[in-house]
């Protein structure tokens, strides 16, 4: 019997922990929503990093959709392009969207491609969807805002698989040369990629010790806690002088069971059973309309 | 044309303090004044071209215009996908600049060769491409790529090529008629117009006289200058120091087919094959018949043909 899933009415919340954490079951619930009408895969790599968007717009980040291109702005930057379901969810949360529009996302025409393009929807600092370039533009970003007086920090979110390219290493080294303490640099670290395990694939010496081997001042956390993840932000820059990485160790598909950790689910589009079974775990409204 | 380069940018960032430049680590010397004037506007970011790009792509962001510089080959080869992605992508006002396009440094051996730099660039969308012919050119066109609203692509060559005068003026986008004539057309493109005002100023003492008409701006190439070359030549002769694709022989064996106009037409410049053993430019030019030599006996072929 088809029925309605009721809307969330709510906006983010800037209150408690526990409010940040309902909200981002309820963006959970959302991301599987919008990959079951979308038709789209990516949920174990966009449910590791609700709890680190979530964290960054619940008042880190400032950013305001009335002032899109405010020049003290934060800068943030979604480096992890694929994982899109989550950041428009946030950002609809936040009042960037019309959360409505989230019913549009993967299909064709809509704003809300699979990998976010900030042609079509201005909120965006860069169009992403090909990995490794967020850091470098951040960067660019950081020695342009150096030069200008403007105050805002650059805040880049990118997944472990996306370190695989070189070119991150290029602009970590860049970043420490040029002391770009106002640089910070999110590692949603879910040892997951599209065929293999990260620390696998790079030799298992872990992020932290990568980025400070590299002049950053790194931290690893547990990228699943919003309470960690704010008390680090909080605490940037680590070091005065050097640019900030935070190792968040997540799991994908986090907040699902059977999705978390499968690496099936990088690639699956949920079925009806699937999403039925979800929205019931994860117990909070998705923000997004779906019949059922 | 490198100090021309060098030189102009300078000029250029006195004039536009939005103006920043970044280096793959490259320009030894080249760049002393600019350093001198504009300490903060200078950046090396060392041999890591795939940042550079990324870099510059985030100042452009946030207003600036960056000019980015390395060896043609790198600079288009190892950084095509940041180019793509971050400067063609996001539409920006990005200046990438190929020092050393084409067999300019053909003795560096193959590595250094930039034999697709002009056609990789203009698979970029919304990239305007040029190869200026003279260091007159380099001094017109850096300018008014700089006030473009897209990326570009400027392949500039070394120290110390000759200058030529001409009055057809120097506009990005906009083909030169540098030498009137009848029945065959000399196009070109990058420094080797040198070579082909050489062949045409020897032709014209033997009575042959071919128009030459030099398109400095690759992409876009401009359509109706082509199309009215083409309704006045029997023959058309591409001199380019390019691959055979992406290049000017390529532009204008399209738009000939688009156009329906079918002259003949001769294509001079090095084919798709390797080129080892190390030669220097003016060896290579003259040993595939691409320098005024092999020019201008192309078009005593043609002449005589046509003729009989």
């Amino acid at each position: 019997m088809a029925h309605q899933v009721e809307l969330l009415r709510r906006n983010i919340p800037t209150g408690s922990i526990a409010d940040l954490q309902r909200h981002a079951r309820s963006i959970r619930a959302t991301c599987v929503v919008m990959a079951y009408l979308g038709r789209q895969g990516h949920l174990t790599s966009a449910l590791s990093c609700v709890d680190i968007l979530v964290a960054l717009y619940s008042g880190y980040l400032r950013v305001s959709p009335d002032r899109l291109r405010d020049p003290h702005r934060d800068r943030f930057l979604f480096s992890k392009g694929h994982a899109a379901s989550a950041y428009y969810a946030v950002l609809a949360g936040a009042g960037f969207l019309p959360r409505e529009e989230l019913a549009t996302y993967g299909k064709g025409g809509s704003r809300l491609p699979s990998h976010p393009c900030r042609e079509m929807l201005p909120c965006l600092e860069i169009s992403s969807g090909s990995l490794g370039h967020g850091l470098g533009m951040g960067t660019g970003m950081v020695y342009g805002m150096d030069q200008s007086g403007n105050r805002g920090r650059v805040v880049v979110l990118m997944s472990d698989g996306e370190c695989n390219e070189g070119s991150v290493w290029e602009s970590a080294a860049f970043a420490v040369a040029q002391k770009q303490d106002r640089l910070v640099a999110i590692v949603d670290n879910n040892n997951m990629q599209a065929v293999g395990r990260t620390d696998q694939l790079m030799g298992g010496a872990s992020f932290e010790h990568k980025f400070n081997a590299f002049g950053w001042e790194a931290r690893t956390i547990d990228g699943q806690d919003i309470g960690q993840i704010l008390s680090a932000l909080n605490d940037v820059p680590f070091k005065p002088g050097r640019p900030s990485a935070i190792i968040a160790k997540t799991t994908g598909g986090a907040g699902v069971s059977f999705m978390a950790d499968n690496t099936v689910w990088h690639y699956r589009v949920p079925s009806k059973e699937d999403l039925t079974k979800a929205l019931a775990e994860l117990g909070e409204p998705p923000m997004t309309r779906v019949s059922l | 044309m490198r100090r021309a380069f060098s030189d102009s940018l300078l000029k250029l960032a006195t004039a536009d303090d939005s103006v920043i430049f970044l280096t793959g680590d490259l320009g030894f010397g080249v760049f002393d004044d600019f350093i001198a004037a504009f300490p903060k506007r200078y950046i090396n970011v060392g041999v890591a071209e795939a940042h550079l790009v990324d870099c510059a792509a985030g100042l452009a962001l946030e207003g600036w215009r960056p000019i980015v510089y390395s060896i043609a080959s790198f600079m288009t080869g190892r950084a095509y996908e940041q180019i793509r992605v971050s400067v063609g992508y996001h539409k920006l006002p990005v200046m990438i600049v190929g020092a050393g396009g084409g067999y300019l440094y053909g003795d560096s051996g193959v590595t250094h060769h930039a034999k697709e730099d002009l056609g990789l660039m203009a698979l970029v969308a919304g990239m305007t491409v040029v190869a200026p012919g003279d260091p007159n050119e380099v001094e017109h066109l850096l300018p008014q790529l700089s006030t473009l609203g897209g990326p570009s692509y400027i392949r500039i060559g070394r120290f110390g090529e000759p200058r030529f005068e001409a009055p057809a003026p120097i506009n990005v986008g906009q083909a030169r008629m540098l030498r009137d004539g009848k029945r065959i057309g000399i196009v070109t493109t990058g420094t080797v117009v040198i070579q082909a005002l050489a062949a045409v100023d020897q032709l014209a003492t033997e009575g042959i006289h071919p128009v030459l008409c030099h398109f400095h701006t690759v992409h876009p190439i401009q359509v109706d200058a082509l199309d009215h070359l083409l309704s006045r030549v029997d023959s058309i002769v591409v001199v380019e120091e390019h691959g055979l694709q992406g290049g000017l022989g390529a532009a204008v064996a399209y738009r000939c087919v688009q156009s329906g106009r079918l002259p003949h037409i001769v294509r001079l410049g090095p084919g798709d094959d390797l080129v080892l053993g190390n030669p220097k430019q003016e060896e290579l030019r003259q040993e595939l018949g691409f320098d005024a030599h092999g020019i201008a006996n192309t078009c005593r072929r043609l002449w005589d043909s046509r003729s009989a």
